[in-house]
């Protein structure tokens, strides 16, 4: 015991540590160090220096060496490895091929090969980076106004993390132990949905404002089919995803790897450096690194956490409380807008889900839509002010667009965003449907009808 | 400058470079077992599938590999500053204020740090003396286990030197920044970002408002 309170109110115990976790990350603390240091604390107060250090102890290595989370690993080379590969000036060839002639077509274009892009790449800032190199000189070139090119770049940035393969997702989905197959299909239909609501808004805004993001035509059949080859790797990596997920021929892991070597071979053949192969796998090895502590140290102070009753208190409360499920899920969601815009999207998530997550549950929100919405929410987070990373993103690429036209040129899409949130919460089907269809009683009811 | 000679030449910057090789290395091992994990996996659906005879124990052997990824890399992902933190009030500060709370995250991480390597290396000992094994190959488990209080071992260094580092700059502020991170606006990290992915062919552009 440290303070004296022991057993005797592991409640009171636990509000202490939490006020002390917040303080700790306030001041800059690393939340890994945060986290653990906290759950530690909270644990010898419960149990003795001697059980509680045991516990701990053990901990990093037991819950790193889980299969479930060695597909992270594997999303992440492939993000960093698609990179390098250059796959997005075809991407961006051919979107442009197909839907140029579309009112505001070229920033229609940049929206759909950035979610082409995103499935084999699960960060959003880094899209940004690489989209504001190849989308944003064709627009200017085209006289589109040049809040509205450097705004679809960092928007469509965003949609990296909804789109399979997500590493957000997953850890979303160990933490509060759902399937991460479900999760991950369950981002794809919300992804595409963001993308179309992206470029709807564009084709208005384009047919209200002639000029400002006129139409390129004049493609033939013939060319935009050429085109297909040159993107067919992104296609075969999301079939191989998809269809292990639903048809189980694989694990999650194995499908990454497999999709990570279809992406190396690509990068081989396509004369990628061995330096930047290096690169890239030492990016990974990198940013896993980052997770897995993350993980670990949020399970210490998660350990500690069940001890002391706090989540059960606050679901509790939560659901004590005399208003609607809906209000409830919106001030958590605004919450999170907040939270935001402090921190990043995966600690957020991680610090913030043990305490939640049940309460959600307890209102009676289905799992797999929460994880997909919350996520949705961090996003937001990265084009609004005021940290907006993705904004910088493409201004330190185009140091030519200031900083405050790329802010404006984003006010476009973050009313998509909210038009997106709000049909997310309206029509929970969006996110559910995919997930939870059957597809084998599909496919021998199709074999049934045919026959 | 003068000053920064002899900054070069001090002994804590010499054991700041001295050590990166080490937390380099660590982490490139770490990046070799990612590249493993991918030919396992695509030998394991081509075994499996083909030739239906998957690899025996692939579950075990990935479980027991996770470490390597896990932690190996963990030195180095400190000393370039990139565990996920709040930058909310670091990023506003500057000078004496700035480096104590430096050295305060610094301290706690050692502490913390400094207890998981002890008890962890308890958990590899009993693994090791038990004879422990994974329970379906039946894949000893020590090693993967001994990868924790090593790679935790390489962190505390990386973390005492950032703390002495810190401390440094409270006592002499005007001084030149060694072996810390030096906390970053947001236009700086975009920078990062657009490094990591673009590598040195990117265009040094520095961002608005930034001289």
């Amino acid at each position: 015991m440290i303070i004296g309170i022991g057993m005797s109110d592991p409640f009171l115990v636990g509000v202490i540590t939490l006020c002390m976790l917040l303080g700790l990350i306030f001041i800059g603390v690393r939340v890994v160090f945060a986290a653990a240091v906290v759950g530690l604390l909270g644990l010898v107060e419960l149990r003795g220096w001697g059980p509680a250090a045991g516990i701990v102890g053990t901990i990093p290595h037991s819950k790193s060496s889980t299969y479930a989370l060695s597909v992270l690993p594997m999303f992440i080379f492939i993000g960093f490895l698609a990179f390098h590969a250059g796959m997005t000036q075809q991407l961006f060839d051919a979107a442009r091929k197909w839907l140029g002639w579309l009112p505001g077509g070229l920033a229609v274009a940049t929206v759909f090969a950035t979610a082409g892009f995103a499935a084999v790449s699960g960060a959003s800032t880094a899209t940004a980076a690489v989209f504001s190199r190849v989308a944003i000189p064709e627009m200017l070139k085209h006289g589109y106004d040049r809040r509205m090119a450097a705004g679809v770049v960092a928007s469509a940035g965003t949609l990296a993390t909804l789109i399979p393969p997500s590493a957000i997702l997953v850890i979303y989905a160990i933490i509060v132990e759902q399937s991460v197959g479900k999760l991950l299909l369950a981002g794809f239909l919300p992804g595409i949905f963001s993308a179309v609501v992206y470029a709807g808004i564009i084709v208005v805004w384009a047919m209200m404002k002639p000029g400002s993001a006129p139409s390129v035509k004049g493609f033939t059949w013939g060319e935009r089919v050429r085109t297909l080859p040159g993107i067919s790797p992104i296609i075969l990596v999301v079939v191989i995803i998809m269809s292990a997920i639903y048809g189980g021929w694989a694990t999650p892991t194995e499908a990454g790897a497999l999709g990570a070597f279809v992406v190396f071979v690509l990068a081989l053949v396509r004369g990628t450096p061995l330096k930047s192969i290096k690169n890239s796998l030492m990016e990974s090895a990198k940013l896993t690194v980052m997770i897995f502590s993350l993980i670990w140290g949020v399970l210490i102070f998660v350990r500690f956490l069940g001890f002391s009753g706090i989540p059960g208190a606050f679901t509790e409360w939560i659901v004590g409380l005399d208003m609607q499920p809906m209000t409830i899920m919106i001030c958590i969601l605004l919450g999170y807008a907040v939270l935001g815009m402090f921190m990043d999207a995966i600690g957020m998530l991680l610090l913030t889900l043990p305490v939640v997550y049940p309460a959600v549950i307890a209102l009676g929100f289905d799992p797999i839509w929460f994880g997909i919405i919350a996520v949705k929410m961090a996003e937001i987070c990265l084009i609004t002010p005021p940290i907006g990373l993705n904004c910088f993103v493409v201004n330190g690429v185009r140091p030519d667009i200031p900083l405050g036209q790329v802010f404006r040129g984003v006010a476009l899409f973050f009313i998509a965003d909210v038009i997106t949130i709000a049909a997310l919460l309206m029509f929970p089907e969006i996110v559910t449907w995919l997930p939870n269809f059957d597809f084998e009683a599909w496919w021998s009811g199709l074999w049934a009808a045919a026959l | 400058m003068e000053h920064d000679i002899e900054a070069e030449r001090s002994l804590l910057a010499r054991l700041h470079r001295g050590f990166m090789p080490i937390e380099d290395f660590a982490n490139l091992a770490a990046a070799a077992a990612i590249m493993l994990l991918m030919v396992l996996g695509v030998l394991q659906i081509v075994l499996r599938t083909v030739f239906n005879t998957p690899i025996n124990g692939y579950i075990d052997l990935v479980e027991l590999s996770m470490a390597s990824m896990a932690f190996l890399g963990a030195a180095y992902t400190q000393r370039l500053g990139s565990h996920i933190r709040m930058e909310l009030l670091v990023s506003r500060l500057s000078g004496r204020a700035l480096w104590l709370l430096e050295a305060i995250g610094a301290a706690i991480a050692m502490f913390v740090i400094a207890v998981l390597i002890y008890h962890s290396y308890g958990h590899f000992l009993r693994a090791y003396t038990l004879g422990d094994t994974t329970i379906d190959a039946e894949y000893v488990t020590w090693p993967s286990k001994l990868l924790v209080p090593i790679a935790f071992s390489i962190w505390w260094i990386r973390l005492a030197l950032q703390c002495i580092g810190a401390l440094r700059l409270v006592l002499f502020p005007d001084a030149t920044p060694i072996a810390v991170v030096v906390a970053k606006d947001v236009a700086e990290q975009a920078q990062d970002e657009i490094h990591e992915v673009m590598g040195d062919d990117a265009e040094p552009a520095r961002p608005e408002g930034k001289s």
